[in-house]
């Protein structure tokens, strides 16, 4: 999945060009290679292996999934993996930004690819973390998440660098933040001081106020512990803002994608921004009560979208926010 | 020296040489034999010996932790408490985390399959799962010392250890943290260590007392490596090396790049950090004579080093640290396939 989405993500690239051979890639996944694994490598890992599991196993570390992406384009930049469960995906698009910055690569290609497998399903199901029926993020009656899977990669260049070769430009990643909550591994903390952190920091680094954020396309797993702390998380950033910050969750459309969720919610926003669509929440009939938030439901809406920002957080506590403003901002 | 550039200024472990902060005591350490699983006949490796935590880290409590988390907890408890920084003195919210890690936590996984092929998919242990996830180390750092920054986990295939540390010098830079926390580590389990006989990684020195040959495989290392980073100047504090610069690649042309990077002077040492064969005529060391010649300071992959593969960096930097090197600029150099390599020029005090 990865390596098809990259080859979608670089189509229009001159591929023969230095920049593109010397790129980078910054690929996360939470799982990775497991879904090759069976459980029969418990029992004896040396007659798994010799039962054909030897080269199965061998894409197991997340780091193979950058090296397959990179591998398949013929790419020789700096190649790495990221690790922070469902923030990954966003994280790994903050951190390519970072690398573009510090010259280590001339372009970067950053996204994130999970493949839904027996370990997640079960892993999940094992935290009675999953809804039996479609999500409903943000509703009063959630009941938890859907697991999806999916790839998403996109192209990061500097600014310059793009006006220069005369790229369309799809939109401009304004700013970046990553925070921990420092809380428990699985629980997010109820206010959402962290994640409240998280987009404030991105706003800083972004030089806009809260005013200014048109759409937030937010984390919302359906989950009744993480969608009650993100909702928290938005009235605190976003306070003192003049009209409630509109929000969805494009989850209830793909389910969670986990390590590829923060990527392919980036790509939404700025399908949002490129477009001026505002996507609602699916399923969401019965909103938490949360005055500051506006949680879109019902049809697209369309309207003029200047800024919008990709939030994601994850198991380890972590969280990162992403604000994307149009090609010509 | 030019101020702000990241600075080394605290070093923690928990390696085959046992838990540690700051340099490691110079001896020569064999591998020991493998009994945490049944092998057919002897199987060595350099094994981190069991300890409780909580006699190295008072108050420390790992008891549902792996040991991987155990380990990160212990070894950024030592590197925090060799800098001499009392945390509440910091703004925690400025105070990032970085994790290299080739396997993560590999050792929950096997638990999470065992369960799994004990009892089913649908009986599998909810405890393992979200613990077995590779950002779980840095997560119980995190929460362990209210480190609220940014926490982020990397692997890369040989440089996992090289690019956490650049990861970490690039927030700050970038003004996205004050401090970090750097850490590069794996647990090397039954799993791990068939998969590398399997696939004809291992040194005969696996298979039978004698001393390490001089290639011919690798024998596998297990521990985790932790170093504070800091801006230069920002307080008084004694440091082991600056980072001026660093990049990896998967492929390119190395000894051009790196000669630029050295800006045409030699390094006083130039240590070796290649994952595999632990000798002087590794690819790592050859790459390293053709850049800096045949008469300058090498100091060839360390076997116990080499053992930890993806994440080995923070071990070689720490042993070549130990060995009381001479100031003035060094080179830490890695090579992957034909053409990888991953660079790191630091100046030492």
């Amino acid at each position: 999945m990865a390596m098809v989405t990259a080859q979608d993500a670089v189509a229009n690239l001159d591929c023969e060009s230095i920049a593109f051979r010397e790129s980078g890639v910054v690929m996360a996944s939470t799982v990775a290679g497991l879904s090759e694994i069976d459980p029969a490598i418990a029992e004896s890992p040396a007659a798994w292996y010799r039962q054909g599991g030897l080269a199965r196993a061998a894409s197991y570390p997340a780091a193979c999934v950058a090296d397959a992406v990179g591998e398949h384009l013929g790419i020789r930049g700096p190649r790495c993996a990221v690790s922070a469960a469902c923030a990954s995906g966003a994280m790994a698009i903050a951190m390519a930004a970072g690398m573009l910055l510090d010259g280590a690569a001339p372009m970067m290609l950053a996204g994130g690819s999970d493949a839904l497998c027996p370990f997640t399903l079960s892993g999940f199901n094992s935290l009675q973390a999953m809804d039996p029926e479609p999500c409903r993020p943000f509703d009063q009656n959630r009941k938890g998440l859907n697991l999806g899977e999916g790839a998403a990669v996109l192209v990061l260049e500097t600014l310059d660098s793009a006006l220069a070769r005369n790229a369309s430009v799809l939109a401009v990643l304004r700013g970046w933040a990553m925070t921990n909550d420092a809380f428990h591994t699985t629980a997010p903390q109820e206010r959402g001081e962290g994640l409240a952190a998280c987009m404030r920091l991105s706003m800083e680094m972004a030089e806009v106020s809260c005013d200014e954020i048109g759409y937030v396309n937010a984390h919302g797993t359906g989950t009744p512990l993480n969608d009650i702390a993100e909702t928290n998380a938005y009235e605190t950033a976003f306070r003192g803002r003049s009209h409630p910050i509109p929000i969805s969750s494009t989850k209830s459309y793909f389910g969670h994608c986990l390590g590829a969720a923060g990527a392919l919610e980036a790509a939404i926003a700025i399908t949002a921004v490129c477009c001026s669509v505002l996507f609602p929440t699916l399923r969401l009939t019965d909103p938490i009560e949360s005055p500051g938030v506006d949680f879109l439901r019902g049809e697209v809406q369309r309207r003029p979208l200047p800024l919008a920002m990709s939030v994601s957080a994850g198991f380890g506590g972590s969280n990162t926010a992403l604000i994307f403003g149009g090609g010509g901002s | 020296m030019t101020p702000d550039l990241p600075t080394i200024t605290g070093l923690g472990s928990v390696s085959p040489y046992g838990p540690l902060a700051g340099l490691i005591p110079q001896s020569s350490l064999e591998p020991g034999s493998i009994t945490a699983w049944t092998t057919a006949g002897l199987r060595r490796a350099f094994l981190v010996k069991p300890f409780r935590p909580a006699s190295v880290v008072p108050g420390l409590k790992t008891r549902r932790l792996d040991r991987l988390s155990a380990w990160a907890l212990v070894a950024s408890s030592l590197a925090i408490q060799d800098a001499g920084i009392d945390l509440s003195q910091f703004d925690r919210s400025r105070v990032a985390v970085v994790f290299g890690t080739g396997f993560g936590c590999a050792e929950l996984t096997e638990a999470f399959f065992q369960s799994a092929a004990a009892n089913g998919w649908s009986g599998t242990d909810p405890s393992t799962f979200p613990e077995g996830l590779a950002n779980a180390p840095a997560s119980h750092v995190a929460v362990f010392h209210n480190l609220r920054g940014p926490n982020i986990t990397v692997g890369s295939t040989t440089f996992a250890g090289e690019s956490a540390l650049l990861q970490a010098a690039s927030l700050l830079r970038h003004g996205q943290a004050d401090l970090a926390i750097v850490l590069a580590g794996d647990t090397l389990t039954r799993a791990v260590y068939e998969w590398y006989e399997a696939a004809g990684f291992l040194s005969p020195a696996c298979y039978n007392s004698e001393p390490l040959p001089e290639g011919g495989g690798f024998v596998p290392s297990e521990g985790v490596v932790a170093l504070v980073l800091e801006p230069a100047g920002r307080r008084e504090a004694r440091y082991y090396a600056h980072l001026s610069s660093g990049r990896w690649a998967a492929g390119g042309q190395p000894v051009e790049t790196i000669r630029q990077m050295l800006g045409g002077s030699v390094p006083s040492l130039t240590i070796c950090a290649g994952n595999g064969a632990p000798c002087a005529t590794s690819s790592t060391s050859a790459l390293a004579r053709e850049i800096v010649g045949d008469n300058a300071a090498i100091i060839p992959p360390k076997a116990v080093a080499a053992g930890l593969a993806d994440s080995s960096a923070l071990l070689h930097l720490l042993l070549a640290l130990s060995s009381r090197p001479r100031s003035g600029q060094a080179l830490l150099l890695g090579t992957s396939g034909e053409s990888g390599f991953a660079a790191l020029v630091l100046e030492l005090p």
